[in-house]
């Protein structure tokens, strides 16, 4: 077991809800609106910038929130205008953004640099740091301002897009906000989880929430609860068995959408108990 | 919105509407207007453009050629305003059993734009929600989730979605689409009674001549991306013109 000083300790359990708060918040919107191709490339584009910004000495959080606003910036339009299917943004911008990583990360000079890629490839608990808890705070009020502020047009557009807009909507910004929100939850997330894996903590735990609820309410309290306690029991697991924090949190994660599925109420045949 | 209510509802001039990547008009050369009140069919095999018809009255889709004026209001300028006043039923599509949304929250979600930015829903949206559900016949299933509904209540949520709006004007496309015949009788009269009672014009969509109400004013026939033909409801169903482009859409 990792016996961690108990200041480090607090930050980085602060770091490991706060990133579960995020991303399993985020991951409502990416998992009802099918945008877990461009979310998944955010994430590897948000590894690449942070490889970059080891390459260029300068922090590999500004690298990653450039790298990956900026796909966001690109891959929104795609998305929107030219409708490219899930598939062909997966194949060609996964492969490009992995590409670059590598292409940074062989370009690194020294043993040292190449550990701190490598942390940020499959995470770690002592790359936490007091700037990075305090964006993740700033994003998770943010988050929850965006989802109180605008509710119901948010269920509007995660509903039926092109009714919303019928409606009055116009859902091209929230749109664009959403895909923002999820960059820089990845971004935020990327030194703790990995970049590798950060995406698994936007789909897993509100894929779990959506097995038990029809009320998009529920869900909305649901998703991040079961979020952080991932994170947070995804921590402890890295502490007692040495695994890769990242790694840990998406086990613990997975596990829980796979349990999920089995006792799922909303699969039950013959009537169901999900509200 | 300031109108005058003696604009008609629809005045659509010369209109063509081309979908990006593609060189021909979805339709073309549509002279249509609709005054106020008014209750309209729009027929025509499937492919005729009946769905980029209504799409572009409500500015979904920009048109590439012509004017067009909702309540008066140009469309290609105001269109987003002008859709807080234009209910729109779209054609009936899969919905996920396992969608989280509540029958009630998908009725409310279309007074987004009636209510606006930056404010909360009061219990007189609610109110206005609970009273379309019941014009509808839906009051019992406002807590059902909306993914375990029929395709013929669903169809019902949708109607009652677009009046939760309070709109002026109504787009329905396809609105008897998965509905049985004692079903779209029902539907067929309900429409007919919101559009009596609640003053509120419709545009309606369909592909099926027999699904025409018979209280609407008028039927307009389309095929291959302009109006061909338009008339009387009995008039139209009784032409051997009209017959042979179904027989032709059928082949």
């Amino acid at each position: 077991m990792i016996a961690l000083p108990s200041p480090l300790l607090i930050t980085s359990m602060a770091a490991a809800l706060l990133a579960g708060f995020v991303c399993s918040t985020v991951g409502i919107f990416v998992v009802r609106m099918n945008l877990s191709s461009i979310g998944y490339c955010m994430s590897h584009a948000a590894f690449a910038g942070a490889a970059f910004g080891i390459m260029a000495a300068i922090d590999p959080l500004v690298g990653a929130v450039i790298f990956s606003l900026g796909t966001a910036l690109l891959i929104g339009p795609l998305g929107e205008k030219a409708k490219l299917e899930s598939n062909v943004i997966i194949g060609f911008l996964f492969s490009v953004t992995i590409a670059l990583a590598f292409i940074f990360l062989s370009m690194i000079p020294g043993q040292a640099a190449s550990g701190t890629a490598l942390r940020i490839l499959w995470g770690s608990i002592f790359a936490v740091t007091h700037q990075m808890v305090l964006l993740l705070l700033l994003l998770a009020a943010a988050l929850l301002a965006f989802v109180i502020l605008f509710y119901k047009e948010i269920v509007a557009v995660l509903f039926h897009r092109k009714l919303a807009e019928a409606a009055g909507v116009n859902t091209t910004v929230f749109y664009f906000a959403i895909l923002f929100f999820t960059a820089a939850a990845v971004s935020l997330s990327l030194r703790l989880v990995g970049g590798l894996l950060v995406f698994a903590l936007i789909v897993n735990p509100t894929s779990t929430a959506y097995q038990f609820f029809y009320d998009f309410k529920k869900i909305v309290v649901a998703s991040p609860l079961v979020g952080m306690a991932s994170c947070l029991a995804g921590f402890f697991l890295s502490l007692l068995t040495d695994f890769p924090v990242g790694a840990s949190i998406v086990i613990v994660s997975a596990g829980g959408f796979a349990a999920s599925i089995a006792v799922s109420p909303k699969r039950r045949r013959g009537g169901s108990a999900a509200s | 919105m300031s109108a005058n209510t003696s604009d008609p509802a629809v005045v659509l001039r010369n209109i063509a509407a081309v979908y990006e990547g593609e060189r021909v008009p979805a339709i073309y050369d549509i002279n249509f207007t609709v005054k106020q009140g008014e209750l309209v069919s729009i027929i025509g095999p499937n492919g005729a453009g009946k769905t980029t018809l209504l799409e572009t009255i409500n500015g979904l889709l920009a048109y590439t050629a012509g004017q067009g004026y909702v309540f008066g209001k140009d469309i290609a300028v105001h269109s987003r305003m002008l859709r807080k006043h234009i209910g729109y039923v779209i054609q009936n599509f899969d919905i996920d059993a396992l969608a989280p949304f509540l029958a009630r929250d998908v009725v409310m979600s279309g007074r987004v734009g009636a209510i606006g930015p930056l404010r909360f829903p009061r219990p007189s949206d609610w109110h206005v929600v609970r009273d379309k559900m019941e014009l509808v016949g839906m009051s019992s299933f406002s807590s059902r989730p909306a993914g375990k509904l029929s395709g013929g209540e669903f169809q019902k949520l949708l109607l009652a979605r677009a009046l939760a709006q309070e709109p002026r004007l109504l787009l329905l496309d396809e609105p008897f689409s998965h509905l049985d015949i004692s079903a779209r009788r029902q539907m067929s009269e309900l429409l007919s009674r919101v559009n009596r009672t609640q003053e509120v014009t419709m545009v309606m969509v369909s592909h099926d001549l027999q699904s025409v109400p018979a209280a609407c004013s008028r039927v307009v026939v389309m095929d291959r991306g302009r109006i061909i033909m338009q008339g009387a409801r009995e008039e139209m169903i009784s032409s051997a013109a009209v017959a042979s482009i179904f027989r032709e859409g059928d082949t």
